[in-house]
């Protein structure tokens, strides 16, 4: 007799925590997308997952808005050429994706027709 | 060939992108630090055609794992 009350207690208890649970994880969505927090999150998530701004291509391997794609990759093969001798491998990479997406940059430039 | 990493450099530098940026491990002794810090940036320097950007994460690398700027370290 007294076990079966303890059991039915003990699923009636964890029925309503399940529940409680449940409206706390809605609430804490709802409460995440009134302030923005869950858009900051996916956009950081983006942002450091992929891929690597022009700014920051510019900056890695030392060229301004002006240069040419020749210049560029001049620079791209000594920076990457001396990371391979002493360098290191993370920073290699840094300097193959810098070029990666000044390549793209440039060659959606000449497509369209514009100067680089 | 290994596979490059992908993207750009994190928003603030942790202990282990600093120990990738000079090529050791993340407690690797102060001595070797210093070493590889000037191996890498002899690599790089700005005065033979390395970039100023990447001459400043090389620094700020050395700083991380010595212990003068705090890393981000772990989120917990």
């Amino acid at each position: 007799m007294a076990g079966k009350l303890i059991a039915n207690l003990i699923v009636m208890g964890s029925g309503i925590i399940g529940r409680a649970m449940l409206q706390a994880y809605r609430k804490a969505l709802d409460n995440a997308n009134k302030t923005g927090v869950a858009h900051e999150t996916i956009n950081n998530i983006r942002r450091a997952s992929k891929t690597m701004t022009e700014q920051e291509a510019r900056q890695i391997l030392g060229v301004s808005e002006q240069s040419t794609w020749e210049e560029i990759a001049q620079r791209y093969d000594n920076l990457f050429e001396r990371n391979a001798t002493s360098g290191s491998f993370y920073l290699q990479s840094k300097v193959h994706r810098a070029k990666e997406c000044l390549e793209n940059v440039y060659q959606k430039n000449k497509q369209d027709g514009t100067p680089p | 060939m290994r596979k490059f990493y992908e993207g750009g450099f994190q928003p603030a530098m942790t202990r282990r992108e600093a120990g990738l940026i000079l090529g050791v491990r993340e407690n690797v002794h102060p001595e070797k630090v210093k070493e590889a810090h000037k191996k890498v940036m002899v690599a790089n320097h700005p005065d033979a055609g390395g970039s100023h950007y990447l001459a400043s994460k090389i620094n700020e690398a050395k700083d991380v794992l010595l212990g003068k700027t705090k890393g981000g370290g772990s989120v917990f």
